[in-house]
């Protein structure tokens, strides 16, 4: 382990262990209401926002949250207020937001696959600075209690939205709350991970851990360890390979999903079903 | 002194996001404390719909709905909050990560408040209410490994831990095995008359009507064809489930 007695190593493992446990956490509320694509439109927000920020000279993170929460608003409250289908304005949402970046890339000074560019499109160990951590540290502890604070209404609603709202819970600031969350969370792991491949640290530990547990408090905590998991085993194997980051945590995660539907108890006893 | 109606619907219209055609039109309902109504109509006759938009789940498009004297629309948590709501038809599916004391006990959240977690006292009403619908071995169950009418019994019992005002009971008896059918229903009707409810149940099956309401409610088209006594009903509602006789009535 003589890697980590670097500083810009250390600092890399501590934001993977950050970003992937958080990642797991909100990935256990994205996928249990549903907000699968809406996530992903948030994702590719985030990536649009850090591109202009490449292209304008301005702070990456900074663009990147602004534009996730443009997202996250043009796809919770404004589409709500037009009742729009959330298929609808993601599928509008998504390729905006990508056509955006891809602009905004062309627009960087050097262009071609500048360190800049490749950054925000696979992540990077070596870009994390003590200010993103602490930006991290700070969202972590602040997603906590949040999720402390709301966890029974959030409980409620990812069993089933409609009688939660029946229940006498006023359900869509909650789900707003877990957009705008989504999109910051993604925002600060960007750096990481790398716009393409974020979401799918947001889907993949969630979607593993609901293949076997049958308790959503047990799915809520093992996520993030899983989340964390994959993204710290990443880190290591890109310094093994010399491979992008976000890649190898991408490939990681979806190697341990692929193993966790093969073991599926759950996916076992569908298909008894079904014969 | 006339009393006032703890349920009033004023020429309420629904309209379903997407479609033209009101799904309930023109509804003009007052219901008093303690009644206990049937409503019965074909398919796809707005029954749900009418339920739904009590509760306000579904906003009117048109007209006006009160619930103990408050505008549903811009006082929806209050009144929900005293309101058990069993939907159609809910199933939950094989490995969903709830256990049924989990799903009864979140029938009191909504009470329980914002910012304010579920007690003791919150768990022992939700384990009284599995109790008196007599499926407290199912507590710790996981609810998609229950049959459906487990899961029947599970959501009654969540629309009875919040000791609600109203029951909203869509299809609740639906899919109970026939021991059940007779049980339950006799204790729905018990449990009324004991907490002096408001209760609204929507079935299909005529024969839980009789002899257990004072008011029954027959919708077809949308509309509120017959408002009356469970006899009166009775010639029109016979021929139910084929319900040829309402379609005839509403033509």
């Amino acid at each position: 382990m003589i890697w980590l007695e670097y500083a810009i190593m250390q600092r890399a493992l501590i934001a993977c262990m950050l970003a992937g446990f958080l990642m797991g956490l909100i990935g256990v509320f994205v996928v249990r209401m549903r907000l699968s694509a809406i996530g992903y439109s948030m994702s590719h927000g985030a990536f649009a926002g850090a591109a202009l920020g490449a292209a304008t000279a301005t702070n990456p993170l900074a663009t990147g949250l602004a534009f996730a929460s443009a997202t996250a608003l043009l796809i919770g409250p404004v589409a709500d207020k037009a009742r729009l289908h959330a298929d609808t304005i993601t599928s509008i949402v998504f390729p905006l937001n990508m056509a955006l970046a891809f602009v905004f890339l062309t627009m960087v000074p050097e262009v071609g696959l500048s360190s800049q560019v490749a950054n925000i499109l696979w992540g990077s160990v070596i870009s994390m600075t003590n200010t993103d951590l602490v930006f991290l540290a700070t969202l972590f502890a602040g997603t906590l209690a949040i999720v402390y604070f709301v966890w029974k209404e959030l409980f409620a609603i990812m069993f089933n939205r409609k009688l939660a709202q029946a229940d006498g819970i006023n359900t869509k600031p909650f789900v707003y709350l877990i957009i705008f969350l989504a999109g910051v969370v993604i925002t600060f792991s960007l750096k990481l991970v790398g716009g393409l491949l974020i979401y799918a640290l947001i889907f993949n530990p969630a979607s593993t851990v609901l293949q076997f547990s049958e308790n959503m408090r047990k799915v809520v905590v093992v996520s993030p360890l899983v989340g964390m998991t994959t993204t710290v085993s990443g880190l290591i194997s890109s310094l093994f390979f010399d491979l992008p980051v976000g890649s190898c945590i991408v490939i990681f995660s979806t190697i341990v999903f692929a193993v966790a539907l093969l073991l599926s108890p759950k996916r076992r006893r569908k298909e008894e079903n079904n014969k | 002194m006339r009393e006032e109606a703890i349920i009033k619907l004023e020429d309420v219209s629904t309209v379903y996001e997407g479609e033209s055609r009101p799904a309930i039109k023109d509804i003009n309902l007052a219901l008093k404390r303690n009644e206990l109504v049937y409503i019965v109509g074909p398919n796809a006759s707005g029954k749900t719909t009418l339920l739904e938009t009590i509760n306000g789940l579904l906003p009117p498009f048109r007209g006006k709905v009160s619930v103990f004297g408050l505008d549903v629309q811009s006082n929806g948590r209050t009144v929900r909050c005293q309101i058990g709501y069993v939907p159609q038809d809910f199933m939950v599916k094989p490995g969903e990560p709830y256990t049924s004391l989990d799903v009864v006990l979140m029938g009191l959240y909504g009470q329980i408040g914002f910012l304010h977690q579920p007690e003791e006292k919150d768990k022992k009403k939700a384990v009284e209410a599995m109790k008196q619908i007599g499926i407290e071995e199912l507590a710790d169950r996981s609810m998609g490994k229950l049959s459906g009418g487990q899961q029947q019994k599970v959501m009654l019992a969540r629309a009875l831990a919040k000791d609600p005002e109203i029951l909203l009971l869509d299809e609740p008896f639906s899919n109970l095995d026939p021991d059940s059918r007779g049980q339950i229903p006799l204790l729905i009707t018990k449990l009324h008359k004991e907490k002096n409810l408001t209760t609204l149940i929507v079935t299909h099956d005529i024969h839980h009507m009789l002899n257990r309401c004072n008011r029954v409610i027959v919708v077809t088209g949308g509309k509120i064809l017959f408002d009356g006594t469970p006899e009166n009903a009775l010639p029109l509602v016979e021929n139910h489930p084929h319900t040829a006789t309402l379609e005839e009535h509403h033509h």
